[in-house]
């Protein structure tokens, strides 16, 4: 942290805590940038996020700003306005510019490196550790929690483009209930083309804000619109609601929402169809299916 | 009194919480008999309003009376269900009418697991009742110390396997309503607008999850009320310590720092324990993130940062 700790009372409410998680997802972003109808690479995004960054910085002298990339094969710490040094004392705004994009650089080919020759997509998708990274966040938060009795308001802002991974799911709720808990707000802006349930779920449970824009040109309105005010003031805004929060469960067989479906009492497993046996933790159900017939039997005869 | 009933409060506050599919019942004990003070629910509210309203107390204690009481009040539990009873017991005797040993062997053909929080002096029927059918048995010496113990009954215990009996439950995850809908709510029998859920059976208005749909029976749930008991299905693995720094030439010089904070580690003497260690990923941690990891977050940040190391791959 800083050499001299700011005197307390400046800690007012409006003193943020934003820790960014960005999707460097290559697999994404090179689809995004190839689609005919939005022309926007990474670049034009990096173009857009790293001003909003220095606004964020701009409108608190006591704002902290972390970002967290999450890869395809790893996660990790990019930049932390707290212990970023100021080359050439004043010329603060570039000097984030620079680093924020060598060290993106520097993530970047060594995701690219740990991930050679041993990815396989599924189904040509391929989703971002996006729960790595969301438990970083909130591991760095509770760093700052336990920094004092005065700290900035934290809050999260996922900038999330890559489809949801099913094999997240549990992790990423495990950290969505440790911030509803800790009361961390979940904010998500999904630049890619289909709604992520994942962060509509996050954002719902906190209280945060889900935005999907739909002009990725005015992007840097949007994020300076909306997610830019501290958690004080946004009672004083009017901010996107929840259109609709999906809260059906998926089945683990055929990974297909269902809204009516047979949940396993031991393992707790969503399936469509009655099975014989629960394929997670291996329970029998022969015995209570022979109840149930007994049972729509009796009630038959009455 | 007060301490109690505060306690309790925090008790199925924080149960709720931890256990979102699960029902508590009250039963008071009082002047010898014991009385149902609430239905099985499953919202702490309506708990909590019936546990504020009540506050004398007279008369002896009974704990056969009780334990009778639960055991016809727990018969309507299905058999995939567990069932449990947590006493709060202040009295130093039980006036009981017949033979507590019958009652107890009840309850332990009933596969009721029955744990005793004391707040006087350890008392051995208490004890007795505790070993034989599995449960706790644990007396409070002050009002936070009852806190903790009350807390501790929280999280649910591991399952004893010829208990736990293997069901499939047919279960609805319904949708959320559009804000501006007009319905008339099974629950309140009034119209309401916007918000609400609907039975994707019946296509009833219900309130709030979870709950029984009133018309047709199908349990209502949304998947995050199952996903908050994944955590106690797939817990984090305990980290390893690591009491000094390591004199092998492969680390790097560079001081380290915790992978989930990155605050950095190493600055305590020699002898105590300076951060941990995952046994999966290998990434260093300290201390504060080892306990937040455990206690809250039930994740590593370490191995969710990794694409091999998924330990319930199987299933995704």
């Amino acid at each position: 942290m800083a050499s001299s700790a700011p005197p307390p009372k400046l800690y007012t409410d409006d003193v943020s805590l934003i820790v960014i998680i960005l999707d460097t997802n290559p697999f994404f972003w090179g689809t995004l940038s190839n689609t005919s109808a939005s022309n926007f690479s990474f670049s034009k995004f990096l173009n857009h996020m790293i001003p909003f960054v220095n606004s964020l910085l701009l409108l608190n002298q006591l704002n902290h700003v972390v970002l967290i990339a999450a890869g395809v094969t790893s996660c990790g710490y990019i930049y932390d306005s707290a212990t970023a040094v100021a080359s050439d004392g004043g010329q603060k705004v570039p000097a984030v510019c620079s680093e924020i994009l060598s060290r993106l650089e520097e993530f970047v080919a060594k995701d690219q490196k740990l991930g050679n020759g041993d990815l396989r997509t599924v189904g040509g998708v391929m989703s971002s550790l996006f729960s790595g990274a969301l438990s970083l966040a909130l591991c760095y938060i509770q760093r700052v929690f336990r920094s004092g009795m005065q700290h900035p308001q934290p809050r999260i802002l996922c900038l999330q483009g890559s489809p949801d991974g099913p094999e997240q799911y549990v992790a990423v709720m495990n950290a969505i209930f440790s911030a509803q808990r800790s009361m961390v707000p979940i904010d998500s802006c999904v630049v890619g083309m289909q709604h992520s349930a994942f962060l509509q779920q996050a954002s719902y449970i906190t209280g945060g804000v889900y935005l999907k824009p739909q002009q990725l040109d005015g992007l840097f309105e949007y994020f300076t619109a909306v997610f830019a005010t501290d958690l004080q003031s946004r009672s004083f805004l009017q901010l996107p609601r929840p259109v609709g929060v999906d809260f059906r469960a998926s089945c683990f067989c055929h990974k297909k929402t269902i809204d009516m479906g047979y949940v396993c009492s031991v393992c707790l497993s969503i399936f469509c169809k009655p099975h014989k046996k629960c394929s997670t933790c291996g329970s029998d159900f022969s015995h209570s299916q022979n109840e149930q017939l007994d049972r729509k039997r009796k009630l038959s005869e009455v | 009194m007060a301490v109690v009933l505060k306690g309790a409060e925090t008790f199925i506050r924080e149960f709720f919480d931890q256990n979102p599919l699960s029902h508590i019942g009250l039963v008071i004990i009082k002047d010898g008999v014991a009385q149902r003070l609430t239905d099985l629910g499953g919202t702490p509210d309506s708990q909590i309003k019936a546990l504020m309203a009540k506050r004398e107390c007279s008369g002896d204690a009974s704990l056969q009376n009780a334990l009778e009481l639960v055991c016809d009040y727990l018969g309507q539990v299905p058999s995939y269900g567990h069932r449990e009873v947590l006493i709060l017991y202040s009295s130093l005797n039980t006036c009981d009418p017949r033979d507590i040993m019958e009652t107890i062997e009840k309850c332990k053909k009933d596969k009721i697991r029955c744990s005793v929080v004391g707040l006087s002096a350890e008392i051995y029927i208490c004890k007795y009742i505790c070993e034989e059918t599995g449960g706790s048995y644990t007396v409070a010496l002050d009002e936070s110390h009852f806190k903790e113990l009350l807390l501790e009954h929280a999280p649910p215990p591991a399952a004893i396997a010829e208990y736990a009996a293997a069901n499939l439950i047919k279960m609805g995850f319904p949708q959320r309503g559009a804000d501006g809908v007009i319905a008339i709510c099974s629950c309140h029998k009034e119209a309401k607008v916007g918000g609400g859920y609907t039975c994707p059976r019946c296509k009833a208005r219900v309130c709030e999850l979870p709950t029984e749909c009133r018309l047709c029976g199908l349990t209502l749930v949304s998947s995050p009320h199952l996903a908050r008991s994944y955590h106690h299905l797939f817990p984090v693995t305990p980290f390893n310590e690591v009491t000094s720094m390591p004199l092998n030439k492969t680390l790097r010089k560079t001081p380290q720092a915790c992978f989930g904070c990155q605050q950095s580690l190493g600055n305590q003497g020699s002898n105590s324990v300076l951060y941990v260690s995952c046994g999966k990923c290998n990434q260093l941690f300290c201390l504060d993130c080892d306990i937040y990891i455990h206690e809250s977050l039930h994740n590593c940040p370490g191995c969710e940062s990794q694409r091999e190391s998924r330990s319930y791959d199987a299933k995704a």
